[in-house]
């Protein structure tokens, strides 16, 4: 697998300009995940309602994969049930560890990040957002 | 330090993995801090031993366990020379560093420690010279101090001398940072610490491949090192101890080995080394080492410290040229190993395009979380060099560097 297609424009694009990147004044469920051998440190921020995630931002110091997992997921988040991230992270995750998986429509824009699973020793850092959502949801993984 | 220049040529040939290609590209070994790689000699060490000796070892009248225990002590005493320790009963073979730490944490300070007592580290000590005082100080209501180091990544000296108490129970420091490169002024601290007392434990984890040891000389009470970081086998390294420290401490594992004598009334243990040694130790790791002594004592480990520290200066210029690039750890006194961030390219990032280069690097803390909070950087990437590196490599490094920053930018 080349390296141009993991750091491909996409992801070099989310990370210079990422979405959703701050503090969110009102999140209702916080939740911080951390890759201690990487040094990636990060803090998904959203608000519930009526249990759909309205908003969701992510702040805190990261790789470039992790950045850009971190802002296309904030984006992908917004509208969905919180019963169904838990499911979508487990595709999402297979779709990384499973080479000639097809897209997961479900997933949509975040099947752009599947050359992060040809560098088994990148795929924690596009699964460190999900990690942190979850346990923002109180599901700890 | 001698003047003869390192045959580096030669020296690689000794090393078949360098040969090999990763993705495509020469390899360029650049993560010797973390482990370096082994020589010939020393994985046909390890090989004929399996194939010519292998018994196990102070257990058997038979041939191959006679051979076996030969070669193991024969590993020992070669430790001690390497190490200028006036014995071989001195050496306790352990599984590396981290465990001779451990070993001394829990033989030497547990069965004495109170609550309230102390032990002074450093702000650079990596992971292993942290945790298993941690962990005591828990255990026990010791408390663990900390000496400040410099924004140059150097040791306060006078502030750690000043930090010694009447409650100080050990000094333990490390003698060349892996994740800055520092190396530390060992032999004052020990006379500092033993002017009131206190013993000194020096993590040589990082200084026993690039410098002459002489634990007589350093005046130290404990010196702990790892075989796989000077070329020889994982899973063995060893613990040197005074004598009169390892005679007065209990054994802290039990088993078969470390005992004279056992019923269910009563056990009797084994004379030192034996009785920290329990169970059946890393037979050929031992004779792996050897090996790698060998090694080292064979190129001269001056030739090596100069070589490599020919690569550390040539590489820190080189770096410095690299707009926003930063050198995290300007001590004067360095290991060859050289530590930085850049603007806006995470660490983790330039290790894997450098990687796709054939560039190994290191990326992260370094198992130096302290360190790396004391510059506030979440992780750096780290070059660090051994005798087989060559100033080509050094070239191959920084243009795959300049590559990721470009893509990064």
């Amino acid at each position: 697998m080349s390296l141009d297609t993991l750091y491909q424009k996409l992801i070099l694009e989310h990370n210079r300009n990422p979405h959703n990147f701050g503090p969110l004044p009102s999140a209702t469920h916080i939740g911080r995940a951390q890759d201690a051998l990487c040094g990636d440190d990060l803090e998904m921020a959203l608000e519930v309602v009526d249990d759909h995630i309205v908003a969701a931002h992510f702040s805190g110091e990261a790789c470039a994969v992790t950045q850009a997992s971190a802002s296309m997921l904030t984006d992908w988040l917004v509208g969905r049930p919180i019963d169904s991230i838990a499911p979508a992270f487990s595709a999402f995750s297979a779709m990384l560890s499973e080479p000639n998986a097809p897209p997961v429509a479900e997933l949509g824009a975040l099947n752009e990040l599947k050359p992060v699973g040809a560098f088994p020793a990148r795929r924690g850092n596009a699964c460190l957002p999900w990690l942190a959502t979850l346990r923002a949801l109180g599901r700890d993984v | 330090m001698s003047n003869t220049p390192l045959a580096v040529d030669q020296i690689r040939a000794e090393f078949p993995i360098l040969s090999r290609s990763v993705h495509n590209k020469p390899l360029v070994y650049l993560d010797n801090a973390a482990t370096t790689q082994r020589p010939q000699s020393v994985i046909e060490a390890v090989g004929h031993f399996y194939r010519h000796s292998n018994a196990n070892v102070h257990r058997g009248v038979h041939q191959l366990s006679v051979e076996a225990s030969e070669q193991f002590e024969a590993a020992r005493a070669a430790v001690a020379r390497f190490l200028g320790a006036p014995s071989e009963r001195e050496i306790v073979f352990t599984r590396g560093t981290t465990e001779a730490i451990n070993l001394v944490a829990n033989s030497f300070l547990r069965p004495t420690i109170q609550a309230g007592d102390e032990i002074l580290i450093t702000h650079m000590e990596h992971h292993a010279n942290i945790v298993p005082w941690q962990m005591l100080c828990e255990h026990t209501g010791a408390v663990l101090k900390v000496a400040p180091i410099s924004t140059d990544g150097e040791l306060l000296v006078d502030e750690l001398s000043s930090m010694i108490t009447e409650r100080t129970r050990l000094v333990g420091v490390v003698h060349i940072s892996n994740a800055l490169g520092s190396v530390n002024p060992v032999a004052e601290i020990c006379r500092m610490a033993q002017a009131q007392g206190v013993p000194v434990l020096i993590d040589g984890a990082q200084a026993t491949p690039h410098t002459a040891i002489d634990v007589k000389a350093l005046g130290c009470d404990f010196y702990c090192f790892s075989g796989h970081k000077m070329y020889g086998p994982t899973g063995i390294g060893g613990l040197w101890a005074k004598a009169a420290h390892l005679e007065q401490m209990p054994p802290w594992q039990g088993g078969g080995e470390m005992i004279r004598y056992v019923s269910f009334d009563e056990t009797s243990y084994n004379d030192i080394p034996h009785k920290f040694e329990a169970g059946t130790p890393n037979v050929a790791g031992a004779i792996g080492l050897m090996a790698a002594i060998e090694f080292i004592e064979r190129v001269g480990i001056d030739a090596i410290a100069n070589h490599e520290q020919a690569l550390l200066q040539y590489a820190t210029e080189q770096l410095l040229q690299i707009d926003g690039l930063r050198i995290i750890g300007r001590a004067k006194e360095k290991g060859p190993v050289v530590s930085f961030v850049v603007d806006g390219a995470h660490a983790n990032d330039i290790g894997t395009i450098v990687d796709h280069c054939g560039v190994a690097i290191r990326t992260g803390h370094h198992c130096a979380m302290p360190a790396m909070q004391f510059f506030n950087v979440p992780a750096t990437a780290r070059a660090s060099f051994a005798a087989y590196n060559t100033h080509e490599e050094v070239d191959v490094f920084c243009d795959a560097l300049k590559k990721a920053i470009g893509m990064l930018a």
